[in-house]
């Protein structure tokens, strides 16, 4: 299996019931698919607060199935490859309730790639194989044949000369001819010390943990401008500073005064009739009534019952989970918003509302030349004189 | 429609942006803006101490500040100096832009800065957007930004299969200008050749609308710098000159889908598009102009709308999106920054469209710079439910 910042696909799947939080599976009782090119398919059940994942081929009964390839996959669950990006260049795919499928990201805390400790056998190893891929070429004059040896000693130790020749660097893992000069350390924990900037050469050398034979003033020069500075590949994981984000939710109470004219409309809803008004100049029916025709700049006092029946002019079928913002839960989806044509009506003298639920494949849109399809009120019981004392609209049959 | 000319020429002489982006959490406000502002003034090689008059827009308590002109003065360097904060919602950019140009025009300034900015990861966009409705009634009904209602109207004028093989033509086009952009938040590398995928992959939002096909959500600033004509040519070799702008708005209105053929709707960009060529005396715009620099909120408006700015019949907006007309090197390239599709700070989105086309008509934008001379440029802003600014730039002063 395949790694990917150093993390198997399988270690995410892994890892789910150690991430898994209960606190976010409220609600939520389904099976979600994942198909894993190249890696398997893995099935996740949750129902009652609790979680199970298997790895099978029969992904029967999802809900929603996510395809992506391993590497994908793995990038998103650490934060390595941009989600949203992936998800819109159809690099993550997602079959069925996209809904229901989005509830899965508070399923879990976040994947964390493990802190690998790196030894001092590990700091040897990228000190010394990141060596030649360091090397300068244009900074080496013409003519420069030098080389330098590691003698390290300890548990950890070894011996290694890099060689520089011909505007040339190579390597091996022992000491071979006469070296320009020979780093001596009695332990290789010290060296790495002393790599990282943690210990300084002329402390060691002075308490005799190191030393040096041939020419190291010819080293002490020439190493800075022929190599790239090493990198600790750890340091990458401590950010320098903490950049603090703060959360806050704020809920506040409004009210708005309606005036006369939205009151009139807003108190017919209360008795179960829609008023439109009509401007005195052009003729049009303003719904829900305005107290100027924008169109005339004239005041408009004429009011008249329209409807409650009409037709269907336009309907959006609403896909997309639409947090709410009045109340901050998001609508279910889909859901059917439509422009009603109400009788007494003309033109584009339309009211958008929503439509019955269940109702929505049935909805036929209407324009000049094609009736769209009848519908009627279904009102509220206790009506306050607000826009949703009418709950939705359903097909007039 | 009351018009009158200058009183004096007035030329961009400095542009500034930052790089769009949804990952900017490592700056507030206004250390964002500061990035832009700084950018325009080593742009215009001037400092602080030589603009007159801050303009500074963004929406309405969308990052749920209010006045945040006084917090981010930090970043703007309005202190001590005039300042005008200005919001009219989508359109705000473009505003910013013609109110700068009308203040240095009328005398009052000599060098006057626009600052458009958003950081919508640090507010709520539908909420915000949701709260432009009446609050009487139509809040508790509106679904955010939204709708399929342009798809609708485009897939049944056309049919299903051409209207989403524009739309999605248009898309991949918008994603290879992107592509060009250093400062453009997306770009996805997407192919022609994707095209059936995307129709039956990318989720749908609402009706035919994809998700692909939808703009992002960017954190980004942009600023531009307005100086009298005197000025402009003491600073720059090259001033781009405002020659004209338009403003045109329509009541709310919500409830237009009547479907009424017969019914007069006013559509604002056809409006203001006719009125703008009509008094500048232009009688082809898809000739007069070298690029236009479109707010595109999404594709299926974009396809919709080119037949209203540029008067188009019958089919020949979409046999420009077919033919690859509007693409860098096209007949009329549109949004060669990748446009509202690829980067969408709100309150600077529609700065950015004059920026842009400015950039174009200097002839210094970058990458995606049209190698051919740029001499006439257009840019759009849209808001609200049908809210339309327009400007037009010129390299020569010959009008």
């Amino acid at each position: 299996m395949a790694e990917y910042w150093g993390v198997k696909v399988e270690d995410i799947f892994n890892s789910m019931q150690e991430r898994f939080r209960p606190e976010g599976a409220k609600d939520v009782d389904s099976l979600f698919g994942y198909d894993i090119k190249d890696e398997g398919k893995w099935k996740l059940t949750v129902k009652d607060n609790k979680m199970t994942i298997e790895k099978t081929d029969d992904l029967t009964g999802c809900i929603a199935t996510m395809k992506a390839d391993g590497e994908t996959f793995v990038g998103v669950n650490t934060g390595n490859v941009d989600a949203t990006n992936a998800f819109m260049g159809g690099r993550v795919i997602v079959d069925g309730d996209m809904g229901a499928f989005g509830k899965t990201g508070k399923l879990f805390r976040k994947f964390v790639i493990a802190q690998k400790e790196m030894t001092t056998k590990d700091y040897l190893a990228d000190m010394f194989a990141t060596i030649v891929p360091r090397f300068k070429a244009n900074e080496a004059e013409e003519g420069l044949d030098v080389s330098f040896a590691y003698d390290l000693g300890g548990p950890d130790g070894g011996k290694w000369t890099v060689f520089i020749k011909d505007k040339k660097c190579t390597i091996t893992t022992t000491i071979e001819g006469k070296p320009t000069v020979t780093l001596e350390f009695n332990d290789a924990r010290d060296y790495v010390d002393f790599i990282l900037g943690k210990i300084d050469a002329q402390s060691l050398m002075a308490s005799g943990k190191a030393g040096a034979k041939g020419d190291l003033n010819m080293m002490a020069t020439k190493w800075p401008i022929l190599f790239e500075k090493y990198k600790d590949p750890m340091a990458g994981n401590v950010p320098q500073q903490e950049l603090i984000v703060l959360k806050k939710i704020i809920s506040l109470n409004e009210k708005f005064s309606t005036g006369p004219v939205m009151g009139k409309f807003l108190k017919g809803l209360k008795e179960q009739k829609i008023y439109a008004n009509k401007c005195p100049q052009c003729g049009r029916m303003q719904l829900p009534p305005r107290e100027v025709c924008a169109d005339c700049r004239v005041r408009v006092d004429e009011f008249l019952e329209v409807g409650p029946k009409g037709e269907v002019r336009y309907m959006d079928i609403i896909y997309y989970a639409m947090p709410d913002p009045l109340t901050g839960q998001v609508r279910e989806t889909p859901y059917g918003g439509i422009n009603i044509l109400f009788d007494g009506c003309k033109g584009n003298e339309t009211l958008p509302h929503f439509i019955r639920k269940d109702q929505i494949e049935k909805i036929q849109m209407g324009w000049n030349e094609k009736k769209g399809t009848r519908v009627r009120p279904v009102w509220e019981e206790n009506r306050i004189g607000d826009i949703w004392d009418i709950k939705y609209f359903e097909i007039d049959e | 429609m009351a018009h009158r000319k200058k009183n004096r020429n007035v030329g961009i002489i400095g542009i500034g942006q930052t790089k769009h982006s949804s990952h900017r959490e490592d700056v507030n406000q206004p250390e964002l803006i500061y990035e832009a502002v700084s950018l325009a003034l080593k742009d215009a090689n001037l400092t602080m101490n030589d603009i007159d008059c801050v303009v500074h827009g963004n929406m309405e308590l969308f990052e749920m500040v209010h006045q945040p002109d006084l917090w981010q003065v930090l970043g703007t360097g309005a202190y001590g100096k005039d300042c005008i904060r200005i919001t009219t919602g989508g359109t705000v950019g473009a505003t910013i832009s013609c109110a700068s140009d009308n203040l240095v025009a009328s005398g009052m300034y000599d060098i006057v800065m626009a600052i458009g900015f958003e950081k919508l990861q640090e507010g709520h966009t539908t909420g915000g957007i949701t709260n432009m409705a009446d609050p009487l009634w139509f809040r508790k009904i509106q679904s955010g930004a939204l709708t399929g209602s342009s798809a609708y109207d485009v897939e049944r004028e056309f049919g299903l299969e051409r209207a989403n093989r524009a739309s999605l033509t248009y898309r991949i086009i918008m994603d290879k200008h992107a592509g060009l952009n250093p400062n453009a938040h997306r770009s996805f590398g997407l192919e022609f050749s994707q095209i059936d995928d995307l129709i039956r992959t990318s989720p749908k939002l609402v009706g035919e609308l994809k998700l692909i096909e939808m703009c992002s959500q960017s954190d980004g600033a942009c600023c531009v710098i307005y100086a009298c004509e005197k000025k402009a040519k003491e600073l720059t070799k090259t001033p781009v000159w405002i020659r004209d702008h338009i403003s045109a708005h329509k009541e709310e209105c919500f409830p237009i889908f009547g479907y009424d053929r017969k019914y007069p709707v006013l559509k604002t960009h056809k409006f203001a598009a006719e009125q703008l060529f009509k008094r500048n005396n232009i009688k082809n715009p898809l000739d007069y102009f070298d690029v236009f620099e479109m707010y595109d909120p999404a594709t299926w408006w974009a396809i919709d709308w080119l037949r209203d700015f540029f008067a188009l019949k019958g089919d020949e907006h979409l046999k420009l999106i077919e033919d690859k007309e509007i693409m860098i090197g096209g007949k009329m390239p549109i949004n060669p920054s990748g446009g509202v599709i690829g980067s969408n700070p709100i309150g600077a989105t529609a700065l950015l469209r004059v920026a842009e086309a400015a950039l174009q008509v200097r002839g210094n934008a970058g990458p995606h710079q049209i190698p051919t001379p740029v001499n006439h440029a257009l840019a759009s802003g849209f808001g609200g439910t049908m809210w339309t600014v327009m400007t037009m730039l010129e390299k020569e002063l010959n009008w």
